[in-house]
């Protein structure tokens, strides 16, 4: 009784179309969508093709050239009938007859009254979105145990769980919370000296001390770093098929620094938005700007250039929405969104924003293109180097203009020069001249260089002076940034999303129902990037406080983390979600002060265990009446084994890693990957510095879950599958970092026992329960004599002893326990 | 809509409260949302089919580089006699090709083809001299000869024929189909994908990824030669009986975990290792040939060991055999533009060479063993070539969107007959258009799906393969 309750309960808490006014129900739910997908794209306010708009009830009753579109009640009347059927001369849509099952609602529909919903945009629609209404702040209500309170945030916990009738779970244990606090602020295991003195603490204010230093470690900002570049799409390289490397780095340890440094999150916006257009922007905010140049390249041969900029320019507006604004953008590329009050002009007027970057685009000549494929960049070096590689560079392009002349000279007193004889290949090169230039391939271009280099030494000379030149070529590290042509790029409505179709010009612009861009304000990404952030948009705070939390709890406070629209799901505790925003805003945009407030609150830090008397009301644990166990993040697997096995190599950024990964990785992709792994410190970076190739990442990454930078990522999946199983045991990094384990357990001491409590207390910050204990020791007793009676095989495991090479074993048990690769 | 969603959704729920074997368990979120514990067992139920499905399994021979239709299937008279002409400007106007600039540089001439063509078998199909063996299975096949696409370029035209659009990182068919029925595999994954020829498929794993479905569904590249899957091996010196301990440890602190803290979500963690290790242990018997017939390595043209299409499509059968539910085969390369190692010659004729017997064998070795009934083979490229040549090094053939060929066989398919027809000149479709959209949805049929109702919310919209097209290509059906 009490389940079907609860449930009855979430259903009503689904924003539920079909469960308003039937008539508009069925609107809503099948004629918008076809409307908007089938006709909407001519006949809209707009466009009005034929002199009609189908985009409200009172455009259809009117009708346009042809007469009334739409007869309520008489669908045997109505032209949008006749021209779905295609019984007359009319035959809509254009694109072929509409399925059997649309034409048969559009009729239903009107014959029951062509009843009409608001339409998206229209105020009253907007209204009654409770993500767009401005941030309320409550006071933190009284709650029935007020002694569990630590901060406001328990406050509005506690409320919701008053009035389900249930409470918080106990605070969890010391080890416990050692362990989830290091994991979720640093991403690595504390050391067992660190637990000691945690659980030893007697200070009142033991764990906020505790915070307070995880949240100075440079590891701070690679854990939330990270998380930021899912939302960023980082990757090292242009994705797409080709998929070729790109230097981008310095982004990501920009990001890793603005973090650490705790620049207030509105500047850390504006400065990746919009750094470039900063007044005399500092080279930290050109290099923060790469957030949008995170889009893929497509560098295969015979592209449209201009379609993959556009899409570029697509992905940049995706990502604000989904990064910011919490919104599903791209639903309105290819006409107005179905279910939000965003406009596709409203999409093409966030499109202009982006339009103007100095980026390839157009219709380019592939040479040309392919030199430009990158820019634009950001060139580190001093003055000096890079005016000597532009001198360089000045040199070999007039020597190459001297072999073109030189070329065409030779070509045309070929005959004279060498009289028609025996030689092939002057004779191959006497064939190819005789083809007009434009005409030849480039097979036969570079035979006929291959000859004149051969046979004519001031030839010979010029090629080889180039050649010489380009080795000394000094190597200059870059990054991609952002730039603005100097003339802005004219931007259209692109009619049903296809970029060669240009409907209306449109000019760069916020979505209307949210506050306006200030008279004031440039129309540029700097306008928009302090919009973003402006006091009074409600959706950037209130999206960012959100996936804070859902990075603490599993889920956020709303689960649609993406989607702040009517077909997300509504906030479960929507007086405290304002209130975070509020508090955050107030604190003027300091991340790490919302980190220490959330963390320190008694809903933070209570424990995992499973509640049956909460799961019967809370199924999915919305209310929090006990904390959540989560699967660590791909990276923090790996870091978690690397802190556990003592090999991390702690530094805090550079360029990217290659640790091992196994043999045949690269066997699917179009180009077969060279990875060769590193050796020494760089072979045990932190997950976050692997190299990543778009289109064949780390298997090691992607089997759990790693996004693979396709597009923003606001929320990764958490699956647990037997490839994930094979990986944690059987791949190499995990046998090395076993084996340092094991190392570090037997130097711990002497005797069995001791070593199996201390391979605890590494690896789960705690020591074992006695079963466990018994489990472990009978486990290693087995291994020993396995391997004492095959040296052989010990012998092949790298081990010198029997008992290490049990240990080894042992180790390898501990790191692929779902303790170990799980924050409790 | 919403609310039969929901209702779904609970339903799962409830059945994974009863399916974990924990008693009453919490729901670990992580279960919720992506539905692990349905990896190793059939989700019927959660999802399942929506009417009797004709196939069981799909083995999907993907023709990597796009094979040229007018040098295997379609023999045109007009363009024989047009040959050498300039393409009227006309027929371009409007289209959009790969390297494009070329074509405005100077128009381009039709060609006609070099090969021999002839009608075979009771049905009459035509089929070229390139592929003397499937020109002996065409009474099992029936060949599409009006597929347009609307890509043309490579791997958006590859993403666009396996996730129904060209934007990278959208769920692939045979996630789909995992997700949508399940596995019936007990050690294998339910979607895996072969290579062979000199390089991988361009998009790369975009190809085969399970985008924002669960990642259990993303596809299952097997590697050629040695162990199949990544990691599948023990560390040295943990061969047999201690791998086996070793996971026996694990399983069993994980189930005094499971006691304390009572998180289904370890009783989905002991499963898959569970699975894992059944998968280390089938694994070499997967991909040892000894236990067949030298019969039917010699169909097949198979060397165990080999790296080749031959070896792939005899491993597909062997899969299927095994319940794996959807296994794509990538063999390149058709690409053939006139480039170096791209002539409609020498270069064609190596990759038929590689590929057209094995064809030929699948498809007998599945009918004698009475699998064809429930197995659906699907060849094909991502798109076709023109009717116009191409001049690089030798005259070949660029990317053409508008029309091209592949063939069906099996699993409640027409067998023997053509479906489609193109223009004269093979430019465009002029009969029964069938576009990619309308493949997938066909497929999906067969497995008893119906494409419009396999879908996922995401970003708030309800995603499906076929996006916003898709008929079932009813005169394929038998």
């Amino acid at each position: 009784m009490v389940r079907t309750l609860a449930w009855s309960v979430i259903l009503l808490a689904v924003p539920t179309v079909g469960a308003q006014d039937t008539a508009v129900g069925f609107f809503e739910e099948k004629i918008r969508p076809v409307l908007a997908s089938r006709c909407q794209a001519c006949h809209n306010d707009e466009l009005k093709t034929s002199d009609l708009s189908l985009a409200s009830r009172e455009g259809a009753l009117e009708g346009g050239t042809r007469g009334v579109a739409v007869v309520p009640g008489y669908p045997e009347d109505s032209l949008l009938i006749a021209a779905v059927e295609g019984a007359g001369v009319l035959q809509m849509p254009p694109t072929g007859p509409l399925p059997d099952e649309e034409v048969d609602a559009l009729r239903a529909w009107i014959r029951d009254g062509a009843a009409w919903g608001e339409a998206a945009g229209e105020p009253a629609a907007a209204a009654s979105l409770w993500s767009l209404q401005p941030v309320r702040r409550v006071d933190p209500p009284a709650v029935k145990t007020p002694e569990r309170v630590r901060n406001p945030i328990d406050n509005f916990v506690l409320a919701k769980l008053d009035e389900a009738g249930l409470d918080l779970s106990p605070a969890a244990d010391r080890r416990t919370l050692i362990r989830r606090a290091s994991l979720d602020l640093t991403g690595l295991l504390p050391s067992p000296a660190e637990v000691r003195e945690f659980v030893d603490d007697k200070a009142p204010n033991a764990f906020g001390r505790l915070v307070e230093r995880l949240l100075e470690s440079p590891h701070y900002g690679e854990r939330w770093g990270r998380h930021w570049l899912d939302i960023a799409r980082y990757a090292d390289t242009n994705g797409y098929s080709i998929d070729g490397p790109r230097s981008i780095w310095q982004y990501r340890d920009w990001v890793i620094g603005a973090l650490n440094d705790n620049i207030p999150f509105d500047q850390f916006v504006i400065e990746q938005v919009a750094g470039d257009l900063l007044p005399n922007p500092t080279r930290a905010q050109l290099i923060a700007t790469g957030f949008h140049r995170n889009t893929m390249i497509n560098q295969e041969g015979g592209i449209d250039f201009e379609q993959y900029r556009v899409e570029a320019v697509v992905d940049r507006v995706r990502t604000t929405g989904a990064a910011f604004l919490g919104l599903t953008l791209a639903c309105a590329r290819c006409h107005d969104h179905k279910f939000d009050p965003i406009s596709q002009r409203e999409f093409f007027q966030v499109f202009a924003f982006f339009n103007n970057v100095d980026e390839l685009g157009g219709n380019l000549e592939e040479t040309v293109g392919r030199s430009r494929m990158m820019e634009p960049i950001l060139e580190f070096g001093g003055p000096d180097i890079l005016a000597k590689r532009d001198a360089l560079n000045k040199e070999i392009d007039d020597l190459e203009h001297e072999v073109d002349a030189l070329r065409v000279t030779l070509e045309s007193d070929w005959n004279e020069r060498f009289p028609p004889g025996e030689i092939t290949a002057i004779e191959r090169a006497r064939e190819i001249i005789a083809i007009p230039p434009d005409e030849r391939s480039s097979v036969q271009d570079s035979v006929l260089d291959r000859v004149l280099h051969t046979k004519v030494d001031e030839f010979k000379a010029k090629i080889d002076e180039i050649q010489e030149l380009r080795q000394g070529l000094p190597e200059i590290e870059w990054t991609m940034v952002m730039r603005d042509l100097p003339e802005p790029r004219d931007s259209y409505i692109h009619v049903q999303g296809d970029f060669t179709r240009r409907g209306e010009p449109v000019e760069p612009g916020t979505l209307r129902v949210l506050p306006a861009l200030p008279q004031d304000a440039p129309r540029n990404r700097l306008g928009l990037a302090r919009w973003l952030v402006s006091d009074n948009n409600p959706l950037t705070p209130r999206v960012t406080m959100n996936r804070v939390w859902q990075r603490y709890f599993g889920l956020g406070i709303v689960e649609t983390e993406n989607d702040f629209g009517s077909q997300g799901t509504s906030p479960s505790h929507p007086e405290l979600l304002d209130w975070l925003a509020s508090e955050f805003v107030r604190r003027d945009w300091n991340l790490k002060d919302m980190h220490r407030l959330i963390v320190n609150s008694a809903t933070y830090r209570q424990a995992s265990a499973y509640r049956a008397d909460a799961a019967e009301i809370d199924p999915s644990n919305r209310l929090l009446a006990s904390q959540n166990r989560i699967r660590l993040e791909a990276e923090v697997i790996r870091d978690a084994a690397l802190s556990a096995s003592g090999l991390l190599s702690p530094t805090v950024g550079g360029p990217s890693v290659y640790p091992p990964q196994p043999a045949g990785a690269g066997q699917f992709t179009q180009v077969d990957r060279k990875w060769k792994a590193d050796e020494g410190k760089n072979r045990f970076r932190r997950g976050m510095y692997t190299y990543f190739i778009r289109s064949a990442a780390h298997p090691g990454l992607v089997l759990f879950d790693a996004p693979i930078a396709q597009e923003s990522v606001t929320r990764r999946n958490r699956s647990n599958t037997p490839l994930q199983a094979l990986t944690l045991l059987n791949d190499e990094s995990q046998t090395e970092f076993a084996r340092a384990l094991a190392k570090r357990v037997r130097e711990s001491g002497e005797d069995r026992e001791e070593r199996i409590r201390y391979a605890f207390e590494v690896c789960l910050a705690r020591p074992p329960l006695q079963a466990e204990q018994e489990r472990m020791a009978e486990f290693l007793g087995r291994m020993a004599d396995s391997f004492e009676t095959n040296p052989e095989a010990r012998e092949r495991t790298g081990a010198d002893s029997a008992d290490a090479a049990a240990w080894a074993a042992a180790a390898r048990v501990m790191i692929n326990l779902d303790e170990f690769v799980t924050r409790q | 809509m919403n609310i039969n969603r929901t209702v779904l959704r609970q339903r799962t729920r409830r059945q994974l409260f009863q399916d974990c074997g924990v008693g009453v368990g919490k729901l670990a979120l992580t279960s919720l949302f992506v539905g692990n514990s349905l990896y190793s067992k059939p989700s019927e139920g959660a999802r399942g089919t929506h009417h009797a499905p004709r196939a069981k399994s799909i083995i999907y021979l993907f023709m990597a580089g796009a094979p040229s239709q007018f040098e295997l299937f379609e023999p045109k008279q007009e363009l024989q006699k047009l040959n050498g002409q300039t393409l009227p400007p006309s027929m371009l106007e409007g289209k959009r090709f790969a390297f494009m600039e070329s074509f405005v540089r100077k128009p381009p001439k039709l060609l006609g083809t070099r090969r021999k063509f002839a009608q075979h078998g009771e049905s009459g199909q035509w089929v070229s001299e390139c592929l003397p063996h499937t020109a002996q299975i065409v009474d099992d096949v029936t060949f599409v000869r009006s597929v347009h696409t609307e890509n043309f370029n490579h791997a958006p035209a590859k993403i666009f024929m396996n996730t129904g659009t060209p934007f990278f990182g959208r769920p692939s068919m045979g996630s789909w189909v995992s997700y949508g029925i399940g596995s019936q595999a007990k050690d294998m994954p339910s979607f895996v994908v072969l290579q062979s020829g000199p390089r991988g498929p361009r998009g790369g794993a975009m190809n085969w990824t399970s985008g924002f479905l669960p990642t259990a569904h993303q596809g299952v590249p097997f590697l050629s030669g040695g162990a199949p899957i990544l990691n599948m091996t023990s560390p040295e010196g943990f061969e047999a009986g201690r791998q086996k301990a070793t996971v026996d440890a694990i399983l069993d602190l994980n189930r005094m975990n499971l006691e304390k803290t009572g998180d289904p979500e370890i009783a989905t963690r002991i499963s898959a290792y569970e699975m894992a290790h059944r998968m280390q242990t089938s694994g070499p018997e997967l991909i040892d040939f000894s236990t067949e017939t030298q019969a039917t390595l010699d169909l097949y043209g198979a060397k165990p060991g080999e790296k080749s299409f031959a070896n792939n499509c005899l491993l597909a059968r062997r899969l299927v055999e095994r319940g794996v539910r959807f296994v794509q085969l990538y063999h390149s390369s058709w690409d053939h533009h006139g480039g170096p190692g791209e002539s409609l010659d020498k270069d064609l004729d190596e990759v038929c060479l590689s590929a057209d017997q094995a064809c030929k064998a699948l498809i007998m070795d599945l009918k004698q063993r009475g699998m064809l009934e429930d197995t659906l083979v699907v060849w094909g490229g991502e798109f076709g070539r023109t009717p116009m040549g191409e001049v690089r090094d030798t005259v070949g053939r660029n990317h053409h969107i508008d029309a091209f060929t592949m063939w069906f066989a099996g699993a409640g398919t027409k067998a023997g007959q053509s479906i489609g027809e193109t223009d004269e000149i093979g430019f465009s479709p002029v009969k029964d258009p069938v576009h990619v959209h309308d493949i997938q949805a066909t497929i999906l049929h067969l497995l008893g799906i119906d494409h419009t109702k396999l879908t996922f919310r995401f970003r708030g919209r309800d995603f499906r393969l076929t996006d916003v097209g898709g008929k079932v290509i009813k005169p394929l059906l038998a």
